[in-house]
């Protein structure tokens, strides 16, 4: 039994984690504004997907150039935006447009790495694609220019509904307790009843307290 | 007593400790007790409300009841009865808000009759005393796509139902009022002159037809047996006919009639025209006939921009000016004003006539027929679009002390002359005040109390129409109209403390940005005053950095994402300014970060979202399954969080993950593999872009109702799947550690990539609600509490720990400690819990709060077809004598004391003395 509920619970825990009802390809192409010569934006690299149940990513992006570090220097001068735009292609949408900005100077500072976080609802539509600036590990040495990307595939939980099971199992419980009878208490009489017994002592005690004693007015 | 004592003492720890365990009880108990309710004499005492009807559609005097009333019909598919005299609403009802509840016709006789309803249609009759509902049947035509085109109206006890299809025939049918009995079935009557700039002066249908060049006016008899036909060509009534048009006659005008080309007003007597010699004075004029004791007069009235109001009567069979009713040209300001009723005594009884005027502002008037106004009423604020507390000035008393101690420089002789000065000055003022209170103490000047309770609520309404409320009475201290506003997408912004407040608009005809300013205390306008933009917003934001002058700048984006800043000097300060744009449709949200560069402040696109989720937006069908966005709820501004994180039983903390730049983006999409429809609510940072936390129900509707603030937010979603609404509650935490140092400014660019830790939960609520909205204190340290205003017409008031998602099932010992209540699934709407008691408010659409001085009180607005405004205490009044205090008892009890003291230690001293010589 114990291992049955064990089971279910694991079940449960695995769809939680896996909450997609939906398994399919997912092509995730990223430009940015660096270095493009006539264009706004130019290509920065590729994150595609066989599976986006597994998220398992391969991502393959350029190395910077000595054109993209003076460029993102400049802005970074500036406090100006390095923007990313990322073109998500699955088998059902084709290219949906994502647009995405980090602190050039912040990008620059920790050595070229960003965080890439994917939200995909259950049914495999992507939602959003945000770039951050990682600076969780310390800041990697720019010297071979190469773009150090964390990716993440977020899911869109499944949000909880009324808990009416587990509320109607406990009122269950409790009634079948009460069904049992109540545990017997072989406590002491003065051990159950110290409660009601205290606070009267302590009235009585006190009251005596303030009387006058009259013998010793009677001395004086 | 020293020994025992101290065998006692073990035992007392022992009973402190037996109170500790049985914490939660306490906890719980005090919980129960959180139900503020109000005592019965206290009814009234700190709230009101104002019932309105909504903009009149149908008005008749009811003259034959004996308690005069006036019978009303409105476009907000309300019913009411107001009394003759004062206005006040007698009797009311309220109908469905859809087009089921549309009323067609009103007709008062004995018996109040309405049709309402839209195919199949609902013919009604009522009391017109009580508001009784006396009979009902119901009516459903076989032509459907032609039945809005229907007109109805009562003759002879009978209900004639018209129904024109334009160019071919017109449909007649005859109903018995009472009980719906067809009295001779439909009959068709041929008119291939029919179309659509037809009027009906019942029982006349009078049409212009023909070709251009030879039109002909023609009418026709819808009751009379054999079909006859009068008709005229229209080239020799008036000379220019091509723009030439048919307007009926107001206010239930007695005998059938129309008004041609806004000149020339006709009368259908004997089966002819009969051109009347009192041609209209005003081409908008609205002209009624009806019958005095000096035989019938044609009434008109209308309304000039720069003169006034006028009113005007002429006697039917002389063509002279009647005197009594005359109004000339006066202070009145009625703009398009339009005759909805009229009465005027007949024979014997020489009763003035009176008038029921509704203008093109929503307000109803009642006039004398000399122009004297009876009453007003100010339907307008049925459909409030948004309201704003705002507090009120502070004394010159509190002004000039505040201004003394704002002056740092100077040495201390300075200071101290300035003291001195002021000194004098406060003197002075209060003997003035002195004297002038005794003048003017029953209207007390507009000034901050030491509670500051007493503010000004100022609304804008649907109309365009903008009032000052008092918030202590509900009196309305100034209005303002203003033409021309699609208000429906409208935002208050105050742009400096308590003497400017902006309504940014959108101009009804081009969809221009509209910009009013004006001081909210007397409505004069102020600032930029008027303004009209040349372009479209996007999106309009405040500087938060405020000038010298105190103003906060307003920066609006246009749809061509160019910034414009208001006042231009601003510009400058335009730094580390955010916005975001988010379209309803298509679901897309984009995100803005404004910088001044030297010469003008630029946007520049920096990120976007796209919750549409890959479809191709809603088509026309709204069934393309990709999602719409059904609300944006950002954090309320200017609000402060009393502490950063929650002490746990184990007295340990949990921090809150409190970002400012949080915004909730609801989202609700149909999924087409699975029919069903998705609810999804999005955490979405709105400077960097970046999703907090998301979630998704699945077999839901969305609701445009949420609540959000500090680092919970709730928001209502109707579940298919159990057919009922439910509210989900999360809260988010940075978990045991904080992930900032403490005092640090969060910054939405400077992610650690930690995700905040989401507590969710989601209750049954046993109501359905139909606003939300969170009370709020001045420094957020008592309790927060929701209110669900609920279809029912109750607004009640839920404790957020009862929306707690850390509820848990079984509480373990800590939790108990902690003080959370445990699981329960139904959320319990308790009667006590209703703030507005027994006052039932109909179509309750905003909450409005706003904090007070007093740390327990938030102040509430409720606002739908009925205003009403309370105060609440969510975590009591802390800080307040309770409303009984006995003061005089007290008072009495001190002197007393004080008064003993002194007698006794007079007399002690001099018992001592006779001591000392004994």
């Amino acid at each position: 039994m114990k291992y049955f509920v064990a089971h279910i619970i694991l079940q449960i825990v695995l769809h939680y984690c896996v909450a997609i009802d939906y398994d399919g390809w997912l092509d995730i192409k990223i430009e940015h504004s660096l270095n493009c010569n006539t264009e706004t934006f130019c290509s920065r690299g590729n994150i595609s997907l066989k599976s986006i149940r597994s998220g398992t990513p391969v991502v393959d992006q350029i190395l910077f150039t000595k054109h993209h570090i003076e460029e993102i220097k400049e802005l970074a001068s500036i406090d100006g935006f390095y923007s990313i735009r990322t073109l998500c292609s699955s088998p059902d949408n084709k290219e949906m447009e994502f647009l995405s900005s980090l602190k050039a100077k912040a990008f620059l500072d920790s050595g070229l790495s960003d965080v890439i976080n994917v939200w995909v609802l259950p049914n495999g539509a992507v939602m959003a694609v945000n770039f951050q600036v990682d600076n969780s590990s310390q800041a990697l040495s720019l010297s071979n220019n190469k773009i150090h990307s964390k990716f993440y595939l977020r899911y869109v939980e499944q949000a909880p509904v009324p808990d009416t099971a587990s509320y109607i199992q406990k009122l269950e419980r409790e009634r079948e307790a009460r069904e049992k009878g109540e545990v017997k208490d072989n406590r002491s009489f003065l051990a159950k009843y110290w409660m009601y017994i205290v606070p009267v002592a302590i009235f009585v005690m006190i009251s005596g307290a303030t009387n006058p004693e009259p013998a010793a007015q009677a001395a004086r | 007593m020293g020994k025992l004592s101290f065998s006692l003492k073990p035992n007392f720890l022992g009973l402190l400790k037996f109170l500790n365990s049985f914490n939660w009880f306490i906890v719980f108990f005090s919980l129960v007790n959180l139900s503020v309710c109000i005592y019965e004499d206290q009814i009234g005492k700190f709230d009101w409300r104002q019932s309105y009807v909504g903009r009149i559609k149908f008005a008749q005097f009811d003259t034959v009841s004996t308690a005069k009333k006036i019978i009303v019909a409105t476009e907000e598919n309300v019913l009411a009865a107001l009394n003759l005299k004062t206005g006040q609403v007698v009797w009311r009802h309220v109908f469905e808000s859809a087009s089921t509840g549309n009323i067609e016709l009103l007709h008062v006789a004995e018996k109040v009759v309405t049709v309402s309803g839209s195919n199949p249609y609902l013919v009604r009759g009522w009391d017109s005393a009580t508001g009784v509902l006396l009979w009902e049947w119901s009516l459903t035509l076989q032509n459907n796509d032609q039945a809005e085109f229907s007109e109805w109206f009562v003759e002879n006890s009978a209900l004639v139902h018209m129904l024109p299809v334009f160019g071919s025939h017109i449909e007649v049918s005859m109903y018995n009022l009472m009980t719906g009995q067809n009295r001779g079935s439909t009959s068709k009557l041929p008119a291939l002159w029919t179309n659509e700039g037809c009027v009906l002066s019942a029982p006349y249908y009078t049409c212009l037809s023909g070709n251009p060049g030879s039109h002909l006016l023609i009418s026709m008899d819808l009751t009379s047996n054999a079909v006859q036909l009068i008709s005229k060509p229209l080239s020799q009534l008036i000379t220019n006919e091509y723009d030439s048009s048919l307007r009926s006659l107001d206010g239930n005008s007695i005998v059938p009639g129309f008004i041609l080309g806004d000149k020339k007003i006709s009368m259908i007597k004997n089966n002819e025209f009969d051109f009347l010699s009192v041609e209209l004075m005003d081409p908008s004029a609205s002209v009624a006939i009806v019958d005095s004791s000096n035989g019938l007069i044609i009434l008109q009235i209308w309304s000039d921009d720069e003169k006034g109001f006028f009113i005007t009567g002429h006697s039917l069979a002389t063509g002279k000016e009647v005197a009594e009713i005359r109004r000339p040209a006066s202070g009145l300001s009625i703009p398009s004003p339009e005759i909805s009723a009229v009465t005027c005594g007949t024979s014997r009884d020489v009763q003035p006539c009176r008038l029921l005027v509704t203008a093109q502002d929503d307000a109803s008037h009642l006039l004398h027929q000399n122009g004297r106004v009876v009453w007003t009423r100010e339907e307008a604020l049925a459909s409030v679009v948004a309201a704003e507390f705002v507090d009120l000035p502070v004394s010159d008393l509190d002004a000039a002390i505040e201004s003394e101690f704002d002056q740092k420089e100077g040495s201390v002789w300075a200071a101290f002359s300035r003291r001195l000065q002021q000194q004098w000055q406060q003197l002075r003022t209060f003997l003035a005040s002195l004297q002038a209170g005794e003048q003017r103490d029953h209207s007390q000047p507009l000034v901050r109390d030491y509670f500051n309770l007493h503010k000004m609520i100022v609304i804008l309404t649907d109309v365009g129409k903008i009032f000052g409320i008092d918030n202590l009475t509900g009196e309305i201290v100034w209005r303002r109209y203003e033409r021309g506003v699609d208000a429906s997408r409208a935002v208050f912004y105050t742009r400096r403390h308590a003497s400017l407040l902006t309504v940014v608009a959108a101009h009804e005809e081009t969809g221009n940005g509209l910009i009013i300013s004006f001081n909210p205390i007397d409505g004069s306008l102020a600032g930029e005053r008027r303004m009209q933009l040349d372009t479209r917003l996007l999106q309009c934001t405040l500087l938060n950095k405020p000038d010298q002058e105190k103003l906060h700048a307003l920066v609006l984006l246009d749809s061509e994402e160019n910034v414009q800043v208001l006042p231009r000097s601003a510009a400058v300060h335009v730094d580390n300014t955010f916005m975001y744009v988010a379209d309803k449709s298509t679901a897309k949200i984009q995100g803005y970060a404004l910088r001044y560069d030297g010469k003008e402040v630029v946007a520049q696109k920096t990120w976007s979202l796209n919750l549409a989720g890959g479809g191709a937006g809603f088509g026309p069908d709204g069934d393309s399954g990709a999602h719409r966005i059904v609300g944006v709820w950002p954090k309320p501004s200017a609000e402060r969080a009393h502490s950063p994180g929650r002490v746990l039983g184990d007295r340990s903390v949990l921090y809150k993950h409190n970002n400012p730049n949080l915004v909730l983006v609801l989202t609700e999409a149909r999924d087409l593999h699975h029919k069903e429809s998705w609810v999804v609510a999005m955490c979405v940072d709105a400077v960097s872009g970046a999703v907090v936390t998301s979630q998704v129900q699945r077999r839901a509707r969305a609701l445009p109702l949420a609540v959000h603030s500090d680092n919970f937010l709730a928001y209502v979603y109707y579940s298919e799947k159990h057919r009922r609404p439910e509210i989900a509650t999360l809260e988010l935490y940075e978990g045991q550690e904080r992930w900032l140092e403490a005092g640090a400014a969060f910054s939405s660019f400077a992610s650690n990539n930690k995700m905040a830790l989401v507590s969710r939960a989601a209750y049954v609520l046993p109501a359905l609600p139909a606003a939300a909205a969170l009370t709020r204190t001045e420094r957020a340290l008592a309790a927060r509490h929701v209110l669900l205003a609920l279809t029912t017409g109750a607004i009640v008031e839920v404790p957020w720990a009862y929306l707690e998602p850390r509820r848990p099932v079984t509480p373990t010992p800590e939790q108990r400690e902690e003080g959370l209540i445990p699981y329960a699934p139904e959320l319990p709407l308790p009667a006590e819990a209703v703030i507005n008691y027994n006052q039932t408010l109909h179509r309750i659409t905003n909450i409005y709060t706003a904090p007070s001085g007093l740390e327990s009180t938030s102040l509430v607005l409720a606002a739908g077809l009925d205003l009403f405004y309370t105060r609440v205490a969510p975590s009591k009044t802390f800080d307040l004598l309770k409303d009984d205090f006995d003061y005089y008892l007290i008072a009495i009890v001190l002197s007393a004391l004080i008064v003993a003291t002194y007698s006794t230690k007079y007399f002690a001293s001099r018992k001592l003395l006779k001591m000392a010589w004994k």
